[in-house]
């Protein structure tokens, strides 16, 4: 068979391959350590080599510096944006400013930017999925949180193409999730998908009929993900230490890694057990010389209260997405549950109470996805079979016009593809050209919103405002892309549009990737290398009697030669031994400090540039002139 | 895998723009909900892009084209106030296309109208009506209201104000 379509979860901590083969069942592909799932993190090694995956995870704790995880967190944003300057204070690697105002990741020297990180995980998911069977892959379907915006989703898709694939689609999360749990059941339902990645969170309702897919309507939190769950327990360890040592381990980028991997840890172990303690000895060395250690119990219901603000957020969300579908709770057949996050039985529960019923038993919330994506590449290159689906936009798309605001063009939720035009007349009388800006968010204040694009147009001919017209087709495509093209309604011409502005890689910048193809030097992970073993993190049982469980979750075998952090298991959480790279920082100074202040100097000063030049576009007041074609 | 020759594809998409969103969904201006998305389903079908993907290039084109009006038109169809301006707009201009943004701000103005009344003597004795509440003076505001609706019977808009005033005098007694 030639013509095999992978689908491929690129998930904030996690991805996971899945492939139909013809019309078969759909399977997981598993990488060489047996597991479904691979770390969505990318290790640079000294020696010049790249790896990804659990054993680039493993690397974290020894060398954070050059350990890229939650890439996905920072692909598609501009480098002003919140997110990027909340990644700048948590993360050990160096995020640098590129062209556009893009995000670049500098490791040993070299800068690389987001879609070629994402482009290593999905050049790797390609790879685990040619070695299991044993055919070259050049086609795929990646899919993305239900909520990403164009920027986002524009970036993910360059990363497909700069891993070697042919991007079939860009799909919804939520979507694939429900295409897995429905299709060739013959269902009619109205179904939730509840979908905590570690970085997101979705909720879509659908309509599932028999051979169709309908997105009723989709919202989501972009900054709200399982890994603001590690967050609230790596808080409450790091504040705890402080309180009994005086030295802030946050400081410390080992220690701090250290603390994010234990956090993670207990996290996971709150799933299984009541109580998890957690215990990091030498977890850094203070100005004294003296090593310290770090110990601290936690319970379900102390971890339920630390998150269960988090847990309320996802429910606002979920208000609002049933009301966008003119829908209540006893209206839904069912609910899946996707992401690792719902494992947790604090958000199960709370999940059962909200919808007043049990979510679907019968879905693997950390495979689910992959499985969508797959049925979805699978029906479109194949041509005998069919499973529609009709998805929506997330988000308003809007236009900038005078005062700073802007109007929706498209509301969120309307269905894709679709296309709307209006006319625009220049701000002044005998304009040459007009900047036209869209948008994509909520707000009628433009700069709350994310800024997609920046239009110089000149092609139309200019005179008296109220007689010039110029033509402004917005569409979003089946991927949930969005193109804008401004015409002279008059003499047609199109030609100068011009993009002036835009977060993603520009076409002379694809090109150089393309040539230098980076990504390639990633190391396969087709021979576990023991030597990246993760000896630093030692699990152990409290009591032998009772062990390790926790991941009987992913499906893997314990005897298996894995990377130790896969298979991290507890009740007691350790993380022993000084690795050899490990210094004794050397002041409290905070190293991210520094960096963070410019950064946000820069930033203010870009957004000024961005947002505070006067419109020059407004709208024309005549319906008559806002008529289609 | 729709089974539509390039030709049926091509006249449609040459005329999806020229056509009412009934006529293109093929169903009657008083569809129900249901019946609507039976035939917005069965459309999709045939045009999505997606169950086309194996036609040549300008057939792809064809079907995306359609498929875009046929969302615009369940758009505005299964919405009841967007569907509202749209037969409004039918009726007013015949332009058989509405902006999704144009509809919705529409419904808006019309329920504004609604309430302003659309003969002068209905607008002149809701004014009165309105100046009435302003003072506090309930019975003759409902008279008021209760002449308007002499003159427009049918104004939803007034029936809802006369509930309304009805409903506080009865809390104020």
């Amino acid at each position: 068979m030639a013509n095999q379509a992978i689908g491929i979860d690129l998930g904030t901590s996690n991805s996971c391959v899945s492939l139909m083969r013809d019309s078969a069942a759909v399977e997981v592909l598993s990488n060489a350590f047996g597991e479904n799932t691979t770390a969505s993190v990318v290790a640079f090694h000294e020696d010049g080599s790249i790896t990804v995956g659990n054993a680039a995870k493993a690397n974290i704790i020894h060398d954070p510096a050059h350990t890229v995880s939650s890439a996905k967190r920072l692909i598609g944003r501009y480098h002003f944006s919140e997110e990027v300057r909340k990644a700048q204070a948590i993360c050990a690697y160096e995020i640098m400013e590129g062209s556009n105002h893009g995000v670049r990741i500098k490791v040993r020297d070299e800068e690389f930017s987001l879609p070629e990180i994402s482009a290593m995980v999905l050049r790797e998911m390609k790879q685990i999925a040619e070695a299991r069977i044993n055919e070259k892959v050049t086609k795929a379907v990646i899919t993305v949180p239900a909520y990403f915006n164009d920027n986002q989703r524009q970036a993910t898709k360059d990363a497909g193409q700069i891993a070697g694939l042919e991007v079939l689609r860009i799909l919804n999360e939520p979507t694939a999730a429900a295409l897995a749990y429905g299709f060739g059941k013959g269902l009619e339902q109205k179904v939730a998908v509840y979908d905590l990645g570690g970085g997101t969170f979705d909720i879509s309702i659908l309509e599932i009929g028999k051979d169709i897919f309908e997105v009723l309507s989709t919202c989501g939190d972009t900054f709200l993900g399982g890994d603001d769950f590690d967050d609230r327990i790596l808080d409450m360890l790091a504040d705890g230490f402080v309180a009994k040592e005086g030295i802030n381990p946050r400081n410390d980028p080992f220690a701090f890694e250290k603390l994010k991997v234990a956090a993670e840890a207990a996290k996971k172990g709150l799933s299984v057990d009541e109580e998890v303690e957690i215990r990091i000895p030498d977890v850094l060395v203070g100005e004294d010389g003296e090593t310290r250690s770090l110990e601290h119990t936690i319970t379900r219901s102390q971890f339920g209260e630390l998150v269960q603000d988090l847990v309320q957020r996802t429910f606002k969300v979920c208000d609002e997405a049933l009301q966008q579908a003119n829908l209540t709770v006893r209206d839904l057949d069912g609910i899946i549950l996707v992401g690792g996050p719902t494992r947790l039985p604090i958000i199960r529960e709370a999940v059962s109470q909200y919808f007043q019923q049990e979510p679907k038993a019968d879905v693997d919330p950390d495979e689910v996805v992959a499985m969508g994506a797959a049925i979805h590449a699978a029906s479109l290159v194949n041509s005998d079979q069919d499973a529609f689906l009709l998805d929506v936009t997330p988000l308003d798309l809007r236009i900038g016009v005078a005062g700073g605001l802007a109007e929706p063009i498209i509301e969120r939720n309307t269905p894709v593809p679709i296309e709307q035009s209006r006319n625009f007349s220049p701000f002044k009388d005998h304009q040459e050209s007009v900047t036209l800006k869209v948008y994509q968010g909520d707000s009628r204040q433009a700069e709350h919103n994310e800024l997609l694009g920046q239009f110089e147009f000149s092609g139309f001919t200019p005179g008296l405002r109220s007689k010039t017209s110029i033509e402004v087709r917005f569409e979003i495509n089946a991927d949930g892309i969005v193109n804008v093209i401004a015409r002279d309604p008059v003499s047609g011409q199109q030609a100068s549009t011009e993009i002036t502005l835009s977060s993603g890689l520009s076409e002379a910048e694809m090109d150089d990737i393309l040539t230098r193809d980076r990504t390639a030097s990633v190391k396969t992970a087709a021979n576990p290398d023991d030597d990246s073993q993760d000896d630093d993190l030692v699990i152990e049982p409290k009591d032998s009697t009772d062990t390790l469980e926790l991941v009987a979750d992913d499906d893997l075998d314990e005897d298996d030669a894995g990377p130790a952090i896969g298979r991290v298991a507890l009740k007691t959480v350790a993380v022993g031994q000084p690795t050899p790279v490990m210094t004794a920082p050397g002041s409290d100074e905070d190293p991210n400090a520094a960096a963070e202040t410019t950064d946000t100097d820069t930033g203010t000063e870009t957004r000024d540039q961005l947002f505070d030049r006067s419109e020059d576009v407004d709208l024309s007041g005549d319906p008559e002139d806002t008529q289609q074609e | 895998m729709s089974d539509l020759s390039e030709l049926e594809i091509d006249a449609l998409a040459k005329i999806a723009g020229e056509l009412s969103y009934y006529q293109l969904l093929q169903v009657e201006p008083d569809v129900s909900g249901g019946d609507l998305k039976k035939a917005y389903y069965s459309l999709s079908r045939s045009y999505h892009p997606d169950a086309n993907r194996n036609l040549p290039e300008k057939a792809r084109e064809g079907c995306h084209r359609i498929s875009k009006v046929l969302t615009e038109a369940y758009c505005v169809l299964r919405d009841p106030r967007k569907r509202k301006a749209y037969d409004a707009q039918l009726e007013e201009t015949g332009d058989l296309r509405i902006q999704l943004a144009e509809a919705a701000a529409s419904h808006a103005k019309s329920e504004s109208v609604r309430r302003t009344g659309s003969t002068p003597q209905s607008k002149q004795f809701l004014l009165k009506a309105e100046e009435d509440v302003r003072n506090g003076n309930l019975p003759s505001a409902v008279q008021n209201l209760q002449m308007a609706l002499t003159f427009e019977p049918g104004n939803t808009g007034f029936n809802e104000m006369l509930e309304e005033l009805r409903k506080r005098q009865q809390a104020d007694k």
